[in-house]
């Protein structure tokens, strides 16, 4: 019992009570019936347990980090008044996540969403240091470092197509894994193994020239 | 070498490089690629590049969790939706009857009206139209038409003949 998180209600603790012993999937299907059956506080606890894996998907799909937390709450709305209808036969992450993704398509078509475009390039000195702490593979001296090293990675992925900046962002930054990415954009995994290999070749080569210009 | 893909490898070796690249491979499928990448110069510099990546990706930041409040918050919004759907949902029947019955009654005084006004126009026209040919008809039919008094005696004959009853 000391496991449930502070803050859980009573029916979502019976639920997760005896949580240490099983998976994770199996206490999502509990908890699943449970809200199915009109309790609000197991959905909360859903929510809880997907809330972080969520913002990270639409996080990694916007790119904008102050959209993130509205999309993430109409994500959560949706799913609510689509649960009766969720007949388990994929796990429960797997049909959010795939609610997650079409929201965050609807609100790119719906607020036509422009890439940031950056009026000037970072200087020769900012490139050079970047290229010192990726070729040495050390981490970036200090804040003023990191938000520079930062700055040119979002203006690299700006250069990528949508696909392959989503593709990065989601395996690398984001920590979903090459078969997470194919269940949630009902691709093959050895296509996404494929595009997320050329998308790193072109990220490469857009810093690479850049490099090469400082 | 096999044909090269647009990352500079070999296409068939791209999906397990990205595996090897995660060190997903079991040991005899790491030496095998491992055996190609000795041998084959662009899956070598495309390994290079896609470890570069990596690191450099490594930068970035994590979208953080949005803490312990957000569920609450998310259930507020919902339950708020829900109240406010409630609402809609309880006039609904009422809002539709309405409707019904204003439309039924706008289409029985619509089909009332088009009645009317048509009888009024047409109705006596057609009277009047009826009754001047009938009696066109009976005049042309009628045997005065052929006895029209052409003299004096002529005249006189027919008003003797009206006062005698012949006519």
């Amino acid at each position: 019992m000391s496991d449930v998180p502070k803050g859980v209600s009573a029916q979502a603790a019976a639920i997760a009570a005896p949580l240490v012993r099983r998976s994770r999937a199996e206490e999502d299907r509990d908890l699943v019936r449970a809200a199915q059956a009109g309790g609000e506080p197991a959905f909360e606890e859903l929510i809880r347990r997907h809330q972080q894996r969520v913002f990270a998907l639409v996080g990694g799909i916007l790119h904008r980090r102050e959209d993130v937390e509205d999309v993430a709450q109409q994500i959560f709305l949706k799913a609510f008044l689509s649960l009766k209808r969720f007949d388990q036969r994929s796990a429960f992450s797997t049909w959010l996540y795939k609610i997650s993704i079409n929201e965050c398509w609807d609100y790119l078509r719906k607020k036509k969403v422009r890439p940031l475009v950056y009026e000037s390039d970072l200087s020769e000195e900012q490139v050079s240091r970047l290229d010192g702490i990726v070729s040495n593979d050390r981490p970036p001296a200090g804040p003023d470092e990191r938000a520079e090293a930062r700055e040119l990675l979002e203006r690299l992925l700006e250069k990528l197509s949508e696909q392959d900046r989503q593709l990065l962002l989601l395996k690398e930054v984001e920590g979903f894994s090459v078969e997470e990415l194919a269940d949630i954009l009902e691709l093959n995994v050895n296509t996404v193994k494929v595009r997320l290999f050329r998308a790193r070749g072109r990220i490469m080569e857009h810093y690479r020239k850049r490099v090469e210009r400082a | 070498m096999n044909a090269e893909a647009n990352s500079g490898a070999c296409s068939e070796y791209e999906a397990r490089l990205e595996d090897y690249l995660a060190g997903h491979l079991s040991g005899a499928e790491s030496n095998a690629v491992a055996d190609h990448l000795r041998r084959c110069g662009g899956c070598r510099a495309a390994v290079d590049k896609a470890a570069t990546s990596v690191r450099l990706l490594r930068l970035m930041e994590p979208t953080p969790d949005p803490g312990p409040g957000f569920a609450r918050i998310a259930m507020v919004r919902i339950n708020q939706q829900l109240a406010a759907e409630e609402g809609k949902g309880f006039w609904q029947p009422f809002v539709a009857l309405a409707w019904r019955f204003a439309a039924t009654v706008a289409v029985v005084l619509a089909l009332g009206l088009s009645y009317e006004a048509v009888r009024k126009h047409r109705t006596p026209v057609q009277t009047t139209v009826a009754q001047a040919r009938l009696n066109d008809m009976r005049y042309m039919f009628s045997a005065e038409q052929d006895r029209v008094p052409s003299t004096r005696d002529d005249v006189l004959i027919m008003v003797a003949e009206t006062k005698n009853g012949n006519h």
